[in-house]
C-alpha cells in the first residue's frame, strides 16, 4: 500500500524526467557563464573599465585674433568666478536659496540670475557644478575664498575669460563668444563627426557626440557667434584636452586621475590684416553718425578698416547679455547689430557711375567727347528722370558729367551701353557677389540685368529700369564692402589683388567669382581722370575735400598728396512728383526725420597720382555724399597715408611654432 | 533508547545532509551581503569600508526562520495535511480581497492591509497550491480515482484560479511560479506524457501569440531586451548590460572577496536583492556561480530524493511541487541575471536580502523535512480537513 500512489502515478519515472530537465536547465546556465566569464571575460572587463572611467574634456585654450600690427582683438583674460554644487549644500545641511542669498550680499548676482540658479539646482542632477558669478574682481574673489569654509559647496576657481581690449570696435568684424546653445551644440557635433567621418549612429560617432556635449557644458567653454569667431570656431578652439575620472553609475565624479590627464591643442592664433588704430580713428571720426568704412590696400588686398557703427561692446555678451539689453539694441534705429559694411547693402547711387562710365566706354556706345545737354531733366519712355540739379548742367561730357555728377548725362550713357553691358562690367569690379574674407555673413547685393529681374522680380526688364541703373538707383545694391572693392579696382587696375582679412591662422576659401579681366587702355584712366576731376577741378562736387596733405606733412611719395573719389546719395524713398516744388527739387534732407534722409556715400583713393589705398564711406541717413560722406572719406584716407600699414607686413605670431612640446600631431 | 517519535528521536532523524546544504548556502548568501555593502579598498578614500546591514538582518531571519522551519518538521504531517485545502481556501479569498481592497505598491495590488499587517497573499499561494494539490491527489489516489479521464480537471482548476487572480495584480513572475509549481504537482501525478507533450506544443504556438497580445509594453521590451541587449543600453537593456559586465568581468577565479569593482559605483539596480548573484559572479568567478549552482543542484536532488521515499501521496507530491518551486526560482533568477531569460522579478533563495522568500522558502523546508520524517507512514486523508 506504502508504495502504491508511486505505482499509480509512475513517479519515480516523472523523477527522472524532472531530474533529466534540471540537469539540461543547470547546464544551459552553466554554459551561458562559461561564455560570459570564461570565453567572453576580456570583452566585459574592458566594458568595466569603460564604465568606470570616463574622459572628460578640457576646454582648450582659445586662440588670440590680432590685427597686422600684433595688437590683440580677442584675447584671454584671467577669469574668476564662483560655482555651486548643490549636492555638497545639502551635505553641508545648508540650503541652497539661503546660500545663494548669502552670495547675492557679496557678490553682482542679479535677481534673475538668483531664480535660474535655483532653477537649474532643482532641473539638473544635483552633483553637477553651477556658475553663480564670474568675471570678478580680485576682491569679490578673495572675499568668496574668506567666505567658502563656511559656506559648504561653494568653490571660487580661476579660469580664463574671452576678452575684447578694443570693445565695440570689432563688435561686427571680429565677433564675440558665448556660451554654447543647443543649436550651437548639435552644429557642433554635425561639424564634428562630418570632418572625422562619422554619423551619429555608429558608436564611435556617439562617444564623440557625448564628448562635445560635455565639453560645451562646461562653465568655461564658449562658442563664437559672430565675425572671425563663428567663421575660425574650428581654428579658434583647437582640440580638448581630456581628463580621466571615475564616475559612478549616475556620472557622478568620484575621482580624478591626474596622471592620465592628456593635453589637448591650444587654438590656432589668427592675425587679422586689419590696423586696429585705423579702425578706432574711423569710429571716432564718425561720431555719432551711424554708418561704415573700410579701407583697402589697393596693391596687396588687405582690408586695413572694416567698421561698422554704433556697436555694443562684445565682453557684454561673453557672460551672457541680459533680455532687456539685447532687446533694446535690437530695437535702436541705428541697427546697432548689423555689420553695416558687409551684410548692408544699399543702393550705390552716383558711385554707380564709375561702373556706367567705365561700361559705356568699353562698350564704345558712347565716346569721351560726346556731349549731352542736361537742362535738369530729361525725357526717355514716356516719362521725365530729374538731374539732382534741376537748373540743368548743360553741355557735359564724361569727364565733366562725372565731376559735377549729372545724372542726365548717366541717363544717356546707360541708355546707350545697355543693361547688360553694365551689368558685365559691374561684375567685373567686384559688384554683385559675396566675399569670402573669414567672417560669418556677408551680403551679395544685386547687379540686375534681365535674367535677373526675371529670376527674382518674375518680371522683365524694362527700358526705363536701365536709365534708373545709370545713377545707381533701381534695383542695383551693394555693400560698403563692395564699393571699396570696386574703388580698389578702379584705382589699381586689372592688377589688384582680391581682398582678404585674414593673415595668418585659418584658411579661407577663395571665392573671386569675379576677375576683372582686360579694359581697353584708355578706359579707366579716362575713368579716373572723371574721379580726379571731382575733388580737385573747379565745378567737382567734392572740390573742398579733395587735399589729403593740405599741409605737406607726409613722408614722400604721399607728400601733397590728393585724392580721387566719387560721391553718391542713396534714396531710401521714392520721391513722388508731388513732393517736388514748382521749381522741381526735392524736399531737403535736413527737412526731413532721420530715418527718411538720404544715405551719404563716398568712394576714394589717394594719392591719386599712384593709388594706395581705397576707401568705401557710408553715412546712413548721412545726407549729401559729398558734403557729409566726402569729409569722412579724406580725414580717413589721410589717417591711413600716415600711418601707411601697408609698408609693413602682417605680424606673425611665435605661438604658431611654439604651440606644446609634445602630445600634438604635427600640422 | 530514543523513540523514534519523540522529539529528540525526530531531530536525530533529520535529513541533516539536505540541512547542512541549507545552512551552507544561507551561511555564503549572508558573506555575499556583506560584500555587497562593503568594500575592500573604497574609491575615494582606498580605506576597507564594512557594512554589515544586510547580512546581519538576513542570518537574522535565516536563524529565526530556521525555528519555524525546524517547528514545522517536528509537527505531525497529518496536521499539514489537514491544513491544506482551509490554507488555499483562505489564500484565494485573500486575492479577492487585493482584487478589492488592496494596496497599490509599485503599480501592483500585491499587498493586503489586515490591521497594522500587510500580506502578500501572492507569495502564500506558491505553498498553498502544491500543497492542495497533494491533498487533493492523495485523496484521488486513495479512492482509486486516479485513473479517470477528468481527474486531473479539478487540479487544473485549483492551479488556474489563483494564477488568474495574481495575473490580474498584474504580476506575471509570481503567476508563472504558482502555475509552474501546479502544474508540475500535476505532473508529478501521473497526468499523460502525450497531454504533457500536447501541452508543450500548445504553449510553442501561444507564445509568440502571446508575447504580441497579452504581454505589457515593458514586458515585451524585456524579452526584446534579451535578444539584443546593446540596443538600448540606457533604457530597458541598462540593468541587464551592466549585469553581464559584472559577471563576465569575475572571469575563472574573480577579483575577490569584496572586490567587486561594478557594485561600488551603484551601476546594477537592485544589486541585494534580485540581481545578488552578480556579485557572487563578479567576486568569485565562474568557480563561485558553479559551485553556488552545485550547492542549489544537491539541495534539489536531496529534496527530490525525499519526495521519492514518500509513503504518502500527500507528501511525495507536496515534496516535489516544492521542490520544482525552489528550482524555478533559482533557474529564473539566475537565467534573468545572465541574460538567458527575460528580467523577471524573482530573488535567489536564501541568498537575496528580502524577507518574503525568506518565509516561503524556509516554511517549504520545514514541510520538506516533515515529509522526511514521516516518510514510512501513509495517512488517510478524507473531506477537507
Amino acid at each position: 500500500m506504502s508504495r502504491d500512489w508511486k505505482n499509480r502515478s509512475s513517479f519515480l519515472s516523472r523523477r527522472n524526467i524532472f531530474l533529466g530537465g534540471g540537469a539540461v536547465a543547470w547546464g544551459a546556465l552553466t554554459v551561458k557563464l562559461a561564455e560570459l566569464q570564461l570565453f567572453r571575460s576580456e570583452e566585459f572587463e574592458t566594458k568595466a573599465t569603460e564604465n568606470r572611467i570616463r574622459l572628460d574634456p578640457a576646454p582648450p585654450h582659445r586662440g588670440t585674433v590680432y590685427d597686422r600690427a600684433g595688437r590683440i582683438l580677442a584675447g584671454n583674460k584671467r577669469n574668476f568666478y564662483v560655482t555651486l554644487n548643490p549636492e555638497e549644500i545639502s551635505n553641508a545641511s545648508l540650503n541652497v536659496a539661503d546660500v545663494v542669498k548669502q552670495l547675492s550680499r557679496v557678490l553682482p548676482v542679479s535677481e534673475a540670475r538668483q531664480r535660474s540658479i535655483l532653477q537649474d539646482a532643482q532641473s539638473q542632477e544635483r552633483f553637477l557644478d553651477i556658475m553663480v558669478a564670474d568675471d570678478l574682481t580680485w576682491e569679490d574673489f578673495s572675499r568668496i575664498n574668506v567666505m567658502a569654509p563656511e559656506l559648504g559647496g561653494v568653490t571660487a576657481e580661476v579660469g580664463e575669460l574671452r576678452s575684447y581690449p578694443y570693445y565695440a570696435a570689432f563688435y561686427h568684424t571680429v565677433g564675440y563668444v558665448q556660451k554654447a546653445n543647443d543649436k550651437d551644440v548639435l552644429r557642433k557635433i554635425e561639424e564634428d563627426l562630418k570632418a572625422i567621418g562619422q554619423t551619429p549612429d555608429t558608436a564611435d560617432g556617439q562617444k564623440r557626440a557625448r564628448i562635445i556635449r560635455r565639453l560645451y557644458k562646461h562653465p568655461q567653454m564658449r562658442v563664437g557667434k559672430q565675425g572671425v569667431e563663428a567663421f575660425a570656431e574650428t581654428a579658434l578652439t583647437g582640440e580638448p584636452g581630456k581628463t580621466r575620472v571615475l564616475v559612478d553609475a549616475a556620472g557622478r565624479v568620484i575621482d580624478r586621475l591626474a596622471s592620465e590627464d592628456v593635453s589637448g591643442r591650444p587654438g590656432s592664433d589668427i592675425v587679422l590684416t586689419i590696423d586696429a588704430e585705423l579702425q578706432n580713428y574711423a569710429i571716432q571720426r564718425f561720431g555719432v553718425e551711424a554708418g561704415s568704412a573700410t579701407v583697402i590696400d589697393v596693391k596687396t588686398g588687405e582690408v586695413l578698416v572694416m567698421m561698422s557703427t554704433p556697436a555694443p561692446d562684445p565682453n557684454a555678451f561673453v557672460s551672457g547679455i541680459s533680455q532687456t539689453a539685447y532687446t533694446a539694441l535690437l530695437e535702436d534705429e541705428r541697427n546697432p547689430l548689423y555689420h553695416k559694411a558687409y551684410d548692408g547693402t544699399y543702393p550705390p547711387g552716383s558711385t554707380f557711375k564709375i561702373v556706367v562710365a567705365a561700361a559705356a566706354l568699353e562698350s564704345g556706345k558712347m565716346s569721351p567727347e560726346d556731349r549731352i545737354h542736361c537742362s535738369g531733366r530729361a525725357w526717355f519712355y514716356n516719362r521725365y528722370y530729374h538731374c539732382w540739379k534741376p537748373e540743368g548742367h548743360g553741355w557735359v561730357n564724361l569727364h565733366t558729367g562725372m565731376q559735377k555728377s549729372c545724372d542726365c548725362y548717366f541717363y544717356a550713357a546707360a541708355q546707350r551701353t545697355g543693361i547688360e553691358k553694365i551689368a558685365e562690367v559691374a561684375k567685373r569690379f567686384g559688384l554683385g557677389h559675396r566675399y569670402d574674407l573669414g567672417l560669418t555673413g556677408g551680403k551679395a547685393g544685386s547687379v540686375p540685368n534681365d535674367a535677373w529681374k526675371r529670376a527674382v522680380m518674375k518680371e522683365k526688364w524694362y527700358d526705363g529700369d536701365t536709365i534708373s541703373a545709370g545713377i545707381g538707383q533701381g534695383y542695383v545694391t551693394a555693400s560698403p564692402f563692395q564699393l571699396a572693392v570696386m574703388c580698389a579696382r578702379i584705382a589699381g587696375g586689372p592688377d589688384t589683388p582680391a581682398p582678404r582679412l585674414v593673415a595668418h591662422g585659418v584658411a579661407v576659401p577663395g571665392s573671386m567669382a569675379s576677375d576683372m579681366g582686360e579694359f581697353q587702355p584708355r578706359s579707366l584712366d579716362l575713368v579716373r581722370a572723371g574721379m580726379f576731376a571731382v575733388t580737385s577741378e573747379p565745378g567737382g562736387t567734392a572740390i573742398r575735400y579733395g587735399e589729403v596733405d593740405a599741409e605737406g606733412l607726409l613722408p614722400p611719395p604721399y607728400t601733397n598728396a590728393r585724392m580721387s573719389g566719387k560721391s553718391g546719395s542713396a534714396q531710401v524713398r521714392v520721391i513722388a512728383m508731388s513732393e517736388r516744388n514748382a521749381k522741381g527739387e526735392a524736399i531737403k534732407n535736413d527737412k526731413l526725420p532721420w530715418r527718411l534722409r538720404d544715405h551719404a556715400l563716398f568712394v576714394a583713393y589717394a594719392p591719386a597720382d599712384n593709388p594706395r589705398y581705397a576707401c568705401a564711406v557710408v553715412v546712413e541717413h548721412g545726407g549729401s555724399g559729398s558734403s557729409v560722406a566726402a569729409p569722412f572719406a579724406r580725414d580717413i584716407l589721410a589717417a591711413t597715408l600716415k600711418a601707411d600699414p601697408g609698408a609693413r607686413p602682417a605680424f606673425t605670431p611665435k605661438a604658431e611654432v611654439a604651440t606644446l612640446p609634445n602630445e600634438t600631431e604635427p600640422t | 533508547m530514543i523513540r523514534r517519535e519523540s522529539i529528540l528521536g525526530k531531530l536525530g532523524g533529520m535529513h541533516w545532509f539536505l540541512l547542512l546544504t541549507i545552512v551552507a548556502i544561507a551561511v555564503f548568501g549572508t558573506a555575499v551581503l556583506f560584500s555587497s555593502a562593503s568594500s575592500a579598498h573604497d574609491m575615494q578614500t582606498g580605506m576597507a569600508v564594512l557594512d554589515a546591514r544586510y547580512a546581519v538582518e538576513h542570518a537574522a531571519r535565516f536563524g529565526v526562520m530556521m525555528l519555524v522551519a525546524v517547528t514545522i518538521a517536528l509537527a505531525p504531517l497529518r496536521l499539514w495535511a489537514g491544513l491544506a485545502f482551509p490554507a488555499y481556501f483562505v489564500g484565494v479569498a485573500m486575492l479577492f480581497g487585493v482584487e478589492f481592497a488592496g494596496v497599490v505598491v509599485n503599480g501592483a495590488e500585491r499587498w493586503l492591509q489586515l490591521g497594522p499587517v500587510q500580506l502578500q497573499p501572492s507569495e502564500f499561494m506558491k505553498l498553498a497550491v502544491p500543497l492542495a494539490l497533494a491533498r487533493y491527489y492523495h485523496q484521488m489516489f486513495q479512492g482509486q480515482n486516479n485513473a479517470r479521464y477528468w481527474v486531473h480537471l479539478p487540479a487544473l482548476a485549483i492551479v488556474l484560479i489563483p494564477v488568474a487572480l495574481v495575473l490580474r495584480q498584474p504580476d506575471l513572475g509570481t503567476a508563472l511560479m504558482i502555475m509552474g509549481t501546479g502544474l508540475a504537482v500535476i505532473f508529478f501525478a501521473g497526468i499523460s506524457l502525450r497531454i504533457v507533450a500536447g501541452v508543450l506544443v500548445l504553449v510553442a504556438i501561444a507564445a509568440p501569440l502571446a508575447f504580441y497580445f497579452a504581454l505589457h509594453d515593458y514586458q515585451r521590451q524585456r524579452v526584446l531586451t534579451l535578444f539584443n541587449p546593446e540596443a538600448d543600453l540606457l533604457g530597458a537593456g541598462y540593468q541587464l548590460n551592466q549585469a553581464q559586465i559584472a559577471v563576465g568581468s569575475g572571469g575563472l577565479a574573480g577579483k575577490g572577496f569584496m572586490e567587486g569593482a561594478q557594485k561600488e559605483l551603484d551601476y546594477i539596480p537592485e544589486q541585494h536583492t534580485d540581481f545578488i548573484f552578480t556579485i557572487i559572479a563578479e567576486e568569485f568567478g565562474f568557480a563561485g556561480s558553479v559551485a553556488v549552482l552545485i550547492a542549489w543542484g544537491v539541495a534539489l536532488y536531496q529534496g527530490m530524493t525525499i519526495a521519492s521515499k514518500s509513503g504518502s501521496a500527500f507528501g511525495g507530491l507536496a515534496a516535489a511541487g516544492f521542490v520544482s518551486t525552489l528550482a524555478l526560482y533559482v533557474f529564473i533568477n539566475i537565467g534573468m541575471v545572465i541574460g538567458l531569460l527575460p528580467v523577471v522579478g524573482i530573488p535567489l533563495p536564501l541568498i537575496s536580502y528580502g524577507g518574503t522568500v525568506m518565509l516561503t522558502v524556509m516554511v517549504g523546508f520545514g514541510l520538506l523535512m516533515s515529509v522526511h520524517l514521516n516518510r514510512d507512514n501513509n495517512i488517510a486523508l478524507r473531506g477537507i480537513i
